[in-house]
């Protein structure tokens, strides 16, 4: 199976402090692949390297079999970043629709699209609403429908279920599987152990490093832990020597 | 770069201000309350300027000089009062009651007449009306001095005496009747739009840069230099209505003088947007919050306030200063709508002026798109 994303040693240093050290993972096609860590562990600066948002200090990354930064890999990739990324003062139509047109879409697809993810994200009347007067769950919902609207081969997912209430994240990830069987490639970073349980593969870092991977199954084995929670309070704590 | 994205861009900001009420007022309205504020308490001319003569002379009132001089004064802007006492009409003056004190000497008309006829050895103060100004607001006291002036010539003309010089300021070759508020108001449409650009841009930048929507642009298709084009195509269409706002009303409220294709002097205004909108751009990557971006405003604007020409002509700004009222864009705006709306002027001969725009323009746009591929 061929990778979508390929990462080889790579480092990002801001001023003096590594915030990736030597990480090296790989993310197969048609994976949901799960980047899990406590706070500053470096997950965003990861993902920003591949979306091409920040240069590699050393190291390289592929995607697509691109080496990143490429702005050729832009229309295939969704990226939904992890602060809100939306016009406040535009509806959730109007976002949507200029996402849509920057990604190149036809009025219609806009609309065809804009449906379709408004009964997934459940703001079907909220459609002409100004994204500042939707709740901080809402608003979120809508960032992600501006990631998906392009149907991206390839999803950078930083942290999508932030603030989302359990039925709509429940949903949610039925989705990402959808997603996920019709091929596309997922990575995904959250803070919620209950979701973890979903990707096909998780990847644990601390401190700008992997320090474990492997399915949810491996890692609960590993660490001897019954559930993703103990698992990642373990690795947190011990910094993978369990 | 695609022109479908480059409108993407600038519907969306156009949005962005079609949604907000607040925004819009600033646009449109803050400027107009401005221009009809000076507009109305600044019209450029002194009126009503209370003075006391003090006519010392003795001549007969059928041949006296000095009164036909003073029913020659100007009344719209002197009020004139009398006083026999030069003493107590200064004092007048040191009270702040009047502007000034206009005293006539006592052989004022005799001698006159006697240096018409040819007679030099009378001296010079016998035949000197002098005036006693409180000089400490120029703007009053040289208008009183010229009102005296004017009626000295008028009265010596009339007279048959040749004054040694003639002056005739009646024909003007551009911008005849054209007041204060004629001059003003292409300064105050360029400041202005200068002003708001530059707010919009930082505000808008800022905002891209915080909440992240600049990072999901990053990684979309869009180019830099697609971002900063739309941006630049919507500010400068807000840009050009904001100055056709200001100067219907302008025309509407204060009857001024346009000779020019108003058009012309819109596209002036718009590209004079698109320069402050790069220039904003590069200021907004030094401010990690609103409020901080905010803080830029007073350097950029004030300077364009003052040194542009808006109020007093380029030449009236000391010389070592004059260096930095070049690097302003605001002055070459300035210069090219008066050009326009007062001498009637075509691109033709404002050209120097859009060129100097153009340069500005070009360079702080592309500086703003390095400034935006730049990745740390
Ligand atoms: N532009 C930057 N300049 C300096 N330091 C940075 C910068 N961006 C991130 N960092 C630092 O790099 C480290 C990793 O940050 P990153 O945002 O990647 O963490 P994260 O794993 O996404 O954390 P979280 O779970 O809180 O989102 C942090 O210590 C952060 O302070
Ligand atoms: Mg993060």
């Amino acid at each position: 199976m061929k990778d979508d994303v390929c990462i080889r040693d790579l480092e990002k240093d801001f001023g003096g402090f590594k915030a990736v050290n030597k990480l090296s993972l790989r993310v197969k096609h048609g994976e949901i692949y799960g980047l899990l860590g406590p706070n500053g562990a470096g997950k965003t600066t990861v993902i920003k390297i591949l979306c091409g948002l920040l240069r590699p200090s050393s190291g390289e990354a592929y995607v697509l079999d691109t080496k990143v930064p490429d702005p050729r890999t832009a229309s295939r990739i969704g990226y939904m970043p992890q602060e809100l990324a939306m016009y406040r003062g535009l509806t959730v139509h109007e976002n949507l629709a200029f996402y849509g047109e920057v990604f190149g879409l036809s009025k219609q697809q806009i609309d065809t699209r804009e449906q379709a993810l408004l009964k997934l994200i459940d703001l079907q009347d909220s459609r002409d609403t100004l994204v500042d007067q939707l709740s901080g769950g809402m608003q979120h919902r809508t960032s992600l429908a501006c990631a998906l609207l392009h149907e991206p081969q390839l999803l950078f997912l930083d942290e999508p279920t932030v603030g989302v209430d359990p039925d709509l994240r429940a949903s949610f990830w039925q989705y990402f599987e959808e997603l996920r069987d019709s091929g596309i490639t997922i990575l995904i970073t959250t803070h919620y152990m209950d979701e973890a349980r979903h990707c096909d593969r998780i990847g644990f870092m601390r401190e700008g490093r992997l320090i474990a991977e492997g399915s949810p199954q491996e890692l609960l084995e590993l660490t001897h832990t019954d559930s993703l929670e103990d698992a990642f309070l373990s690795y947190s704590r011990t910094g993978g020597s369990a | 770069m695609k022109v479908s994205r480059v409108f993407a861009v600038t519907k969306r900001a156009l949005r962005d201000i079609k949604n907000d009420r607040r925004t819009r007022v600033l646009i449109f309205v803050a400027p107009l309350l401005v221009m009809i504020l000076f507009g109305v308490a600044f019209t450029g001319n002194v009126k009503d300027v209370r003075v006391i003569v003090v006519n010392n002379d003795t001549a007969a009132a059928s041949s006296s000089l000095s009164d036909k001089i003073i029913s020659n004064f100007d009344t719209s802007t002197l009020n004139v009062a009398y006083s026999n006492s030069e003493s107590d009409a200064i004092g007048q003056v040191q009270n702040g009651s009047a502007y000034a004190v206009i005293a006539f000497p006592s052989t004022f008309t005799q001698s006159v007449e006697a240096r018409a006829s040819g007679q030099t050895s009378i001296p010079q103060e016998n035949v000197t009306v002098s005036i006693l100004a409180d000089k400490s607001n120029v703007n009053v006291a040289n208008p009183i001095i010229a009102a005296v002036n004017n009626a000295v010539v008028q009265t010596t003309q009339g007279q048959g005496h040749q004054p040694p010089v003639s002056v005739d300021a009646s024909n003007a070759i551009y911008g005849a009747n054209a007041q204060f508020i004629d001059t003003f108001v292409p300064g105050i449409v360029s400041v202005a739009v200068w002003q708001i650009t530059m707010l919009l841009t930082l505000i808008a930048f800022v905002g891209e840069r915080t909440s992240g929507t600049l990072s999901r642009l990053l990684a979309s298709p869009l180019k830099e230099s697609e971002l900063v084009a739309g941006y630049a195509v919507a500010f400068g269409a807000i840009g050009a209505a904001q100055s056709a706002v200001l100067l219907a009303v302008a025309v509407l409220l204060f009857h001024i003088t346009i000779v020019g294709n108003v058009f012309l002097s819109f596209g002036v205004i718009a590209l004079l947007a698109i320069v402050a909108e790069g220039l904003g751009i590069l200021l907004s990557s030094f401010a990690r919050r609103e409020a901080q971006a905010v803080q830029f405003l007073p350097f950029v604007v004030l300077p364009a306030f003052l040194l542009s020409g808006v109020f007093w002509p380029i030449e009236a700004i000391p010389e070592w200063l004059q260096p930095v009222s070049y690097l302003l864009p605001t002055t070459y705006a300035v210069e090219a709508v008066r050009s326009v709306n007062l001498r009637g002027w075509g691109l033709d001969k404002i050209y120097p002026d859009v060129v100097a725009l153009l340069i500005f323009a070009g360079v702080f746009l592309v500086l703003a798109t390095i400034l935006l591929r730049r990745r740390e």
